[in-house]
């Protein structure tokens, strides 16, 4: 009998190739793939935020918590049925002009994909008008700004500006996130949410839409 | 007390001595800040102007070697592909190595170049013994994680491959060491170590993980420096309370910038640390120094020398650096602040100093 217990541990642990061996042995014993997520992947990966939260778990251990999901996520995908799949919500996420930095944003994405969540990612160094076309030319429910610099921080309170000079400020919620981000801050710029880390990032998140 | 010159007053501050008044100076102070406040004036000319205590060399900027790919992307001289913005430094997008293989045949720069150390022969010609001239130099773990390894690999392989974050750093500290020991021949007084450790919430990886693989690195250039008798700073941004032993005791003499957006109290920190290290910060250049009123810079400025200035020990700085989203009006007040409130004895203007070391 396959222990999705231990499908979850073993990502929790960040053991890559353990999670992938008990997802396909999950499958091959005929447990549905939608079970597996629910079940296995997706309270691994939350047990690892939550550790992160605490301070238990650091940027490495989560990374590798991080890639055994998205591992064994990749088995289920080709199985699970379009309404397994239904997103939580679509997100839309880049770093801010004149920051390259993407760490964080790729470990936020990483976190709502293992919460399923839709997530389309501008890339890094995105200047506000490329926020706006984007957030104007798509349906999403939360646009994320990461800002990995001190100095890169005015550039979120620009796109911020940019949105509501543009009459789309009300199409999307927006949340900030970074290194050197506050909740302060945040409020100060007129963002909707915060996420000090990528865990608390799904949480806001999901709150932001009403899907916590 | 004599007015003492830059040199000598942040040297004493840095032993935790008063000097005559709170030192300043910067690591970066971006062009656009300098040219609105000293139109086409030099770096050396701006600093002059401002009266600053310290000029610094900064590597990536001075003494690295770059390969123009396009107008916004260079290759550096660790073979990482850096991408400039909005700043004059860039940052890197595309490791060098790939995969562990490439260490095998990986030809690391060659510190010994003499061309290097032309900027800070310049500097040494112009101020030695008036202003401190002061190294910089990337941390081993930045280099090792940003134009090396790329951070993503650099942290998964903490865990997966530590051997291969060893080898790494061990390239990396190899040039920085030959690197470090070349600018003090040349005349540098002060070494300047800047990379973070931490984000605003907490360090980048845990104490157990900093004292493995990050801060024995720093302790090996620590201990270049003071084996040839010049100091060594530490910078690092976020949330460092759970590691701020590790980095004292690693040797810094000197700690920036006491994060104040990551929720740091430099108040606190001289409580807890500030008769065993000297701290450095921490006016805001997050908000105060782009969007503060004049007023507003002056009163943070003095609020950092009230919590952190007696018996010396206090560099007075910027947050970060001053980028080019700082307005220039306010760098401006916070360096006359600094020379206004910071005139040693502070207890003349002060009645409620925090005590260093009063918190054990």
């Amino acid at each position: 009998m396959v222990s999705l217990d231990k499908l979850s541990k073993s990502i929790i642990e960040g053991a890559s190739d353990k999670a992938s061996a008990l997802t396909k042995a999950a499958l091959g014993a005929g447990i549905p793939a939608k079970e597996i997520l629910d079940n296995g992947l997706i309270p691994g990966i939350r047990k690892a935020g939550d550790l992160f939260e605490k301070g238990e778990y650091f940027l490495p251990e989560l990374l590798v918590a991080g890639d055994a999901m998205l591992g064994a996520l990749e088995l289920l995908e080709p199985v699970l049925s379009k309404s397994d799949t239904l997103p939580t919500g679509k997100f839309l996420i880049g770093t801010v002009q004149g920051d390259v930095h993407d760490i964080g944003k790729n470990i936020v994405i990483m976190m709502l994909k293992g919460n399923r969540w839709e997530v389309t990612d501008l890339g890094v160094d995105v200047p506000p008008e490329d926020f706006c076309t984007a957030v104007e030319q798509g349906e999403f429910d939360i646009l994320g700004l990461s800002a990995l610099l001190t100095m890169t921080m005015p550039s979120a309170a620009k796109t911020i500006d940019a949105l509501k000079a543009a009459g789309l400020r009300d199409k999307v919620k927006v949340m900030v996130g970074g290194a050197p981000v506050t909740q302060d801050w945040a409020a100060k710029i007129g963002a909707d949410g915060y996420g000090p880390d990528a865990p608390t990032a799904v949480k806001v998140a999901a709150a932001l839409v009403g899907r916590c | 007390m004599q007015k003492l010159t830059g040199l000598e007053r942040l040297l004493k501050t840095i032993k935790l001595q008063e000097p005559d008044v709170v030192p300043h100076f910067e690591a970066l102070i971006d062009k656009k800040v300098r040219d609105a406040i000293l139109p086409h004036a030099s770096y050396e000319d701006f600093v002059e102007y401002m009266d600053l205590d310290g000029i610094v060399v900064f590597d990536k900027t001075s003494t690295w070697s770059y390969e123009t790919l396009s107008q916004n992307t260079k290759r550096d001289q660790w073979g990482g592909i850096v991408r400039f913005t909005t700043e004059e430094t860039g940052h890197p997008m595309i490791p060098a190595i790939k995969a562990e293989k490439d260490l095998d045949s990986y030809v690391p720069p060659d510190p010994d170049e003499d061309w290097r150390y032309e900027r800070l022969e310049q500097l040494v010609k112009r101020f030695k013994g008036q202003r401190a001239i002061i190294a910089h130099v990337t941390d081993v773990f930045d280099v090792a994680k940003e134009s090396l390894l790329g951070d993503v690999a650099y942290f998964r392989a903490m865990i997966r491959n530590p051997e291969l974050v060893q080898r790494v750093n061990e390239l990396v500290v190899d040039y920085h060491l030959r690197f470090i020991r070349n600018c003090i021949d040349v005349g540098a007084d002060v070494v300047l170590v800047t990379g973070d450790w931490a984000t605003a919430k907490a360090p980048m990886v845990s104490p157990a993980f900093t004292k493995r693989f990050i801060s024995p690195y720093f302790q090996r250039i620590v201990e270049c420096a003071h084996d040839r008798g010049v100091p060594c700073l530490k910078h690092t941004d976020g949330n460092i309370w759970p590691i701020f032993h590790i980095i004292i005791e690693a040797g810094a003499d000197g700690i920036h910038p006491i994060d104040p957006t990551a929720g740091m109290d430099i108040g606190e920190a001289k409580a807890k640390f500030g008769d065993r290290v000297c701290l450095m910060g921490n006016v805001n250049c997050a908000t105060t120094l782009c969007s503060g009123t004049v007023e507003e810079v002056r009163q943070e400025t003095r609020e950092v020398i009230r919590k952190a200035g007696k018996r010396g020990g206090l560099i007075c700085m910027s947050s970060n650096s001053v980028h080019s989203g700082v307005r220039p009006e306010d760098y401006v007040a916070m360096v006359k602040a600094i020379r206004e409130y910071g005139k040693y004895p502070l207890e003349d203007h002060f009645n409620n100093l925090v005590v260093p070391g009063s918190i054990k």
